[in-house]
Formats: C-alpha cells, structure tokens, sequence
C-alpha cells in the first residue's frame, strides 16, 4: 500500500470513519470500513472507486450531510459536524434551484454572505462569465442542457470561493462531448484559482487525467485501496496519449477492475 | 444514500414510534372527554365522548347502525361502480375515436371542475327523493374524475410501447386489453381513488338534503331533534365507514398494482 | 377562432336541443323550464340584485374558508414533513380524519355555530384543510436531499432552508392540492346552504326549488356551475404562471 501524506499542511484530515446505513429492508450495511485519509492544501485529489464502495458517502461525510457514526473528519483543523460555505459542492444531478433563474442560483450564496446588493449582482456575472455561461442569467435550469446546467452549478458553488471543492461524480451526467469539454474547463478554472478539490468518479481516464492524486477505494465495505501519484510532465490534450499516462491508467485500471469484478459479483 | 441519515433516525425512533402515534388520537379524545365533563360546555353543544359511545354501541345492538350503513354504502358504493364502469368506457372511447372526443371534451372538460351538487334539486324534480335520484346524482358527481383520468391514462400510453407490442403481433383488439388498459391503470385507479370518496360524500349530502334513511338522514333527523349525542354518534359512523371504504380501496390498489414502482418503493411514514 | 367556436360547438348544441326540446313540448317545461325563460329568468335576478347579494354572501365564506385552509393546511403540512415532534403529534390526527366524508360536519357545524356565516367557513375551512395538509406534505417529503444539502453548504440556515428551498420546491403538490380543496369548497358551501342557511347561492337554488318558481331555480344552478367552472380556470391559469419555471 503506498501512503504519501505528510508533505504539505493537510486541508482535510479523515480518520478511522466508518459508517454504516440502513437499508429499505434486512439489516444495517457497513458502506465505509475504517477509512483514513489526508487530502494536502490545494491538491486535486480523486476518489476512484466501483460503484456502491461508498465514496460518494465519503464525500457527503466530509460535507457534513451525513451525520459521522465512528471515526473522525478534521477540515482546516475543525471538527466537521454541520455543512458550511468552506466546503463547497457540486453534485452528479446538479441540484440546482429549478425555481431560481441561473442568475438567482448564483446570487444564493452571496446573499447568505450578507454581501450588498450590487456586489452580489456583480460577482455573480463574473462567475458566470467565467463558466461562459453569459447570455444565459435569466434563463431558469428547465431551459439548460445538461452541460449548461452544471456549469451553472459550478458557478453557483464557486461564487461563495470555498476553500474546499467537493464534486460528487459531476460530469457523469453528461455526454462523452460535453465531458471532455467540461473537464478541460475544470482545469482551466483550477489552475486560475487553486483550490482544495475532493474529485468523485467511477471514470479511470478521468480521475488520472484530472487529478495530482488518485485514492483508489475497495468494493463495499469501501476502504482505501491505494493511493497513485497522477502527476505528469506533459499537460493539455497532448497528456492522452503520453506513454507515461498510458501506464498509470492501466496501473489504476487494475487496481480498479478487482473491485468491480467483486463488487459485480456480490462477493460480500 | 441520499436517505440514509433520515432512515437512521427513523430506525431509532421506530419503537417509539407505534406507541406516540395512537398517543396524539388517546389525548385527543380523553381531552373531548374532560373538556365535556368541565361543565365549560353544554352536553348540547359538546355531550362527553362516552355518551357518544355509548350511543354507537347502542346502535349497532339495535340494528339500527347496520341498516343505515348498508342503505348509505349500497348507494355511495352502485353508484361509484356505475361511473366507474361507464367513466372507463366513455374515457377509452373520448381518447381514441376523434368524433366521440369532438363530442364530449367540452362537456367534461366544464363538468369536471363544476360544482355539481348545485344540481341536487334539479334532481329531485326529475327523480324524486328515494334511491334513484341519489344514486344518479351520486354517478353524475363521480364520474367525471374517472373519465378524465382514463383519457389522461390512455393518451398517456408511451407509443414504443404499442409499437413493441405490434411488431410482436399483437392484433388491435388485443393491443387495448393487453397493453393500454394495463398501462393506463395507475392513472385510472387515481381517478377511481377520487371518485370514491366523492361518491360517499355526495351519498351523505343527499341523505342530508333528501332525508329517508341512511346515516346521513338518520344524523339530520338527530339535529332537528336536537338529540346532540345523536349527531356526534353519526359523525362518527360516517368516519368509520369513510375508513374503511378508503383503506380497502387502498389496498386493492396495491394488489393490483404490484409491477409498478409505487408499490415497490418504501413507504416511511 | 373558428377552430374554437369548432370545439365548443357540442356545448352549444346541448342549449339548442333544450330549447328546441322544450318549446316543441317533447320535454315537458314542468320539468325543463325553456331555455330563454331561464335566461329571462337570470337577466331578472341580475336587475333585481338577488343575485348579486347572494352570489357575494357564498363568495365571502368560500374565500374565508379556503384561505384560512391553505395558510394553516401547507403551514402543518411543511411542518410536519421536516419537524419530527409535530409529525409524530399530528400525522395520526390527519390519516384518522382523511378518510371521513367531510359533508358529515354540516350538522355539528350548525348545531355549534348557527345558521350564519360562521358555520359555512368553519366547515369549508375544516374540510379543505386536509387536503392542502397532505399534499403539502406529500409535497415537502419528496424534495430532492441535495437540493437542501445544496442550499446548506451555500450557507442557508436551517429555517432559511425550509422557506426557501422546502416550500418552493413542494410548491407544484401543494398548488395542486390547492385546486383539489377549490373544487371541494364549492361543494361543501353549496351543499351546506342548501342544507339550511338564511342567504348564499344554495339557499336561493333552494328557496325557489321549493316555491317552485324553476326558471330562476336553474337560472341560479347554472349560474353556480358556471362560478365554480370559472375559479377553476382562473386558478389554473395562476398556478400555471407560477409554475412557469418548470417549463
């Protein structure tokens, strides 16, 4: 098992959490089994896992929606017990406000940051701007495609400027094109504004592509399995089809196909 | 996982839970009963809860309870079968033949949202006070909520569906029996959910109106007669039967809809 | 226009048989008062003002009745989907009372408070409250958790989120359990001033049946039917521009 915590400050300390939940009928699943994990200060860190390990639970943990049963979650040194504008998330179905418009969605936050009226007004621009969603303030989510409809979402949560990106799975939703597309711009806006990044995906390529590290999870109970270091010396589209990339998904891609042949398999 | 905070807690709060739900009904009723007896009322205008009870009881000993119940259920339930069966009929002919649709759309699209008991007396001038003309006004009110949701129900059927069916060689005939009825009926059951209901309210206020017998006239005739325990004594009929009527339609609804998802789904309350 | 007129024409052809139908004498005018003598009939209540006086009495209570319903039904309704004590309190009260033909009050309802317009709005208010309740709280039940987590890490209180997430979201159920309590009401006024009342459409559709003076007695049914049908479509046309975020 490779473990490189340690160097940098850690933005979020998880420790020994398990959880477990009740299904609709029989007995309590245990989803997360004694999990830990640092994620360093502005690090983009993927959670890869077979679907059911239970990362998308490790995410909502770290927000604060779950309520924390065993173990223990530190963000920037404080005990995690309630959800809270440093940790900001995007999720698979975007959870936008179908009532508000784009323009309302964005405003949301900022208002809660008791921000005057014309600054809420005129940071909510610059975020849509920046998710070149300009043309569409008015627009409500109903009349968005899916891809609009998540950078929408992405502006929502990047107006508040958290220090923490939570995303749960946020490109699954969407088509291979508007994916691509999408995660260019992701780490375009990540480069301009670094921020901590907690990536959710059950994607391979994406989780190397994407992130400087990858947590790859077992199949339920979900722990960590290990953890890759995804840096490159190339960066941009060329990565693709660098032989070192290469590699390094075949390496994650074996590490995860195990976990989903036994998750496939109900070898619970 | 989206629910599983809420499923924790309610798995706590499940044993609990049984106990405080007949709690809030026990202190409802045991404050009808000091609240009667505190003398802050009248028995007139609020007799004591036992006296109500013991009123039913004595009812259902004499005969009484089970003669009105039969008369006022026979009614509320011919002429919920009759708009059930004739709402069916009309809405799958409304919904795929054009001339019919051209024929009756305006008329159910204004009937349905009328109010149609405003036409109670009409119907006594046409039929009288006995059964026939409350069991028609019964079917006149039920009857509307039944066609729409067919129609809504049959127009609704996904087209692949029928396409599926007849590249499979389905005949015609077959496709209305064995694909849109089947395909219709979670919506035409909701329609049938809301005419019941309707029935057994409308079977009330005719009794009410009309008089005769039935727990709706027997409970007027308890106020004309300011016999006040009478009148509480009929509310309380009335809810039993309203119950059980709702409760069983409830689940035949769930045996008969064991494919869909509804069913399926957990329930947590 | 004339794809309109098309459309109606069905409902034009029902006035031109009665009338046809009760001036050949097919139908008897004893019990099918003509057409024209009904519309004579209403134009004569409308110059008298009996209309009009009546029309407001039901008017009012309805309005009383189902606005008070609508503010405390979706206020417990909310309540009860989100706040554990109040649903543990007051979900039995409600699954006990649902089923129960709300028509049944109509007596208590006068033994308690008269003949006046207290009785009507109390048991308009009664009966369409549980409607509104358990739709909003079918409602405020199934919005979707991560519209709430949403608002909440965006910094939302949580009574902030219960108005301004909750309620919204539940608001298509509610807005349709509205429409459901709207028809209700009418049926409730009318057939509680039929019952006996001292004013209100009811009680006039019932003083005249009863002095037999049928034109006008139809004049003033179709002149309900004709009110309930037009609430009806000015609440649809409201919902729908309220709603109109859902495209």
């Amino acid at each position: 098992m490779t473990s490189d915590g340690g160097s940098g400050a850690a933005a979020i300390r998880v420790e020994g959490v398990s959880h477990r939940y009740l299904p609709a009928r029989g007995k309590p699943v245990l989803a997360l089994d004694h999990v830990s994990l640092e994620v360093r200060e502005r690090e983009f860190l993927a959670l890869l896992g077979p679907s059911g390990c239970g990362k998308s639970t490790l995410l909502y943990l770290i927000g604060g929606f779950l309520p924390i049963g065993e173990g223990l979650i530190e963000v920037g040194g404080k005990r995690v017990s309630e959800p809270g504008p440093d940790r900001g998330i995007v999720f698979q179905h975007f959870a936008l406000f179908p009532w508000k418009t784009v323009r309302e969605n964005v405003t949301y936050g900022l208002a809660k940051q008791g921000l005057p009226r014309d600054e809420q007004t005129r940071r909510a621009q610059e975020f849509i701007d920046l998710v070149k969603l300009s043309g569409f303030e008015d627009a409500y989510p109903a009349q968005l495609s899916g891809g609009m409809k998540q950078r929408a979402a992405l502006a929502r949560t990047l107006a508040i400027d958290p220090a923490i990106l939570l995303m749960d799975e946020p490109f699954g939703a969407l088509d291979a094109q508007t994916r691509i597309l999408m995660q260019e711009e992701l780490l375009s806006i990540w480069q301009r504004r670094r921020k901590t990044v907690v990536f959710v995906t059950h994607d391979v390529q994406e989780a190397v592509y994407l992130a400087e590290r990858v947590a790859v999870m077992s199949a339920r109970p979900g722990r960590i399995k290990e953890i890759v270091d995804t840096r490159f010396s190339v960066s941009g589209p060329a990565l693709f089809k660098s032989p070192e990339f290469v590699e390094r998904v075949d390496h994650v891609w074996n590490l995860v196909r195990g976990e989903a042949i036994a998750a496939q398999g109900g070898a619970a | 996982m989206a629910r599983v905070a809420a499923r924790v807690s309610d798995w706590f709060g499940a044993a609990l839970w049984g106990v405080i739900q007949s709690g809030s009904i026990i202190v409802v009723l045991i404050g009808w009963e000091l609240l009667a007896r505190s003398g802050l009322f009248t028995a007139f205008l609020l007799p004591t809860l036992s006296s109500v009870l013991a009123r039913v009881v004595e009812d259902a000993v004499s005969g009484l309870l089970f003669l009105d119940l039969s008369v006022t259920l026979y009614r509320a339930v011919l002429g919920f079968a009759i708009a059930a069966a004739a709402g069916v009929a009309l809405g799958i002919l409304i919904a795929r033949i054009p001339s019919i649709h051209w024929l009756f759309d305006p008329i159910v699209s204004i009937g349905f949202p009328m109010p149609k008991v405003a036409f109670l007396p009409v119907f006594m001038l046409w039929f009288g006070v006995y059964d026939l003309s409350k069991v028609s006004m019964i079917v006149f009110n039920a009857i509307f909520p039944v066609i729409a949701a067919t129609v809504a129900g049959t127009q609704g059927v996904d087209k692949h569906m029928i396409w599926s069916a007849r590249s499979l060689g389905a005949k015609e005939r077959d496709i209305l029996r064995e694909i849109i009825l089947p395909a219709a009926l979670p919506q035409i059951l909701t329609g049938l959910q809301v005419a019941l209901p309707t029935a057994l309210i409308v079977a009330i206020v005719t009794e009410i109106i009309m008089g005769g017998d039935g727990l709706g006239a027997s409970m007027i005739r308890a106020s004309r007669y300011a016999d006040s325990p009478g009148v509480f004594a009929g509310i309380v009929e009335i809810a039993a039967a309203g119950w059980l009527v709702i409760k069983s339609v409830e689940a035949i609804r769930r045996r008969l809809l064991v494919w869909h998802q509804e069913t399926q789904a957990v329930s947590t309350v | 226009m004339t794809a309109t007129l098309w459309r109606y024409t069905p409902l034009l052809l029902i006035f031109v048989i009665w009338e046809a139908g009760t001036q050949t004498g097919i139908i008897s005018k004893w019990a099918l008062p003509t057409f024209s003598a009904v519309v004579a009939a209403w134009l004569s209540l409308m110059q008298g003002g009996e209309l009009l006086y009546h029309a407001a009495a039901s008017l009012m209570r309805g309005f009383a009745g189902l606005g008070l319903a609508i503010i405390v039904g979706t206020t417990l309704g909310v309540l009860m989907a989100w706040v554990k004590p109040v649903r543990l309190i007051f979900n039995p009260i409600v699954q006990l009372f649902y089923p129960m033909p709300k028509s049944a009050l109509i007596p208590i309802m006068i033994l308690w408070l008269g003949l006046g317009h207290a009785s009507k709005i109390v048991l308009i208010f009664l009966g369409c409250m549980l409607p509104v309740t358990i739709s909003a709280f079918n409602g405020a039940r199934g919005v979707e958790p991560v519209l709430i987590w949403s608002a909440r890490s965006l910094g939302a209180t949580r009574g902030q989120v219960l108005r301004e997430i909750i309620l919204p979201a539940a608001m298509p159920e509610i807005l349709a359990g509205i429409r459901t309590a709207l028809a209700l009401s009418f049926v409730l006024l009318v057939s509680s001033e039929l019952v006996i009342a001292r004013e209100g459409l009811g009680y006039l559709i019932g003083w005249l049946g009863d002095g037999g003076v049928y034109a006008s007695m139809f004049a003033v049914v179709l002149t309900v039917a004709g009110l309930g049908f037009v609430a009806d479509r000015l609440y649809l046309m409201l919902m729908k521009r309220s709603l109109a975020w859902r495209e």
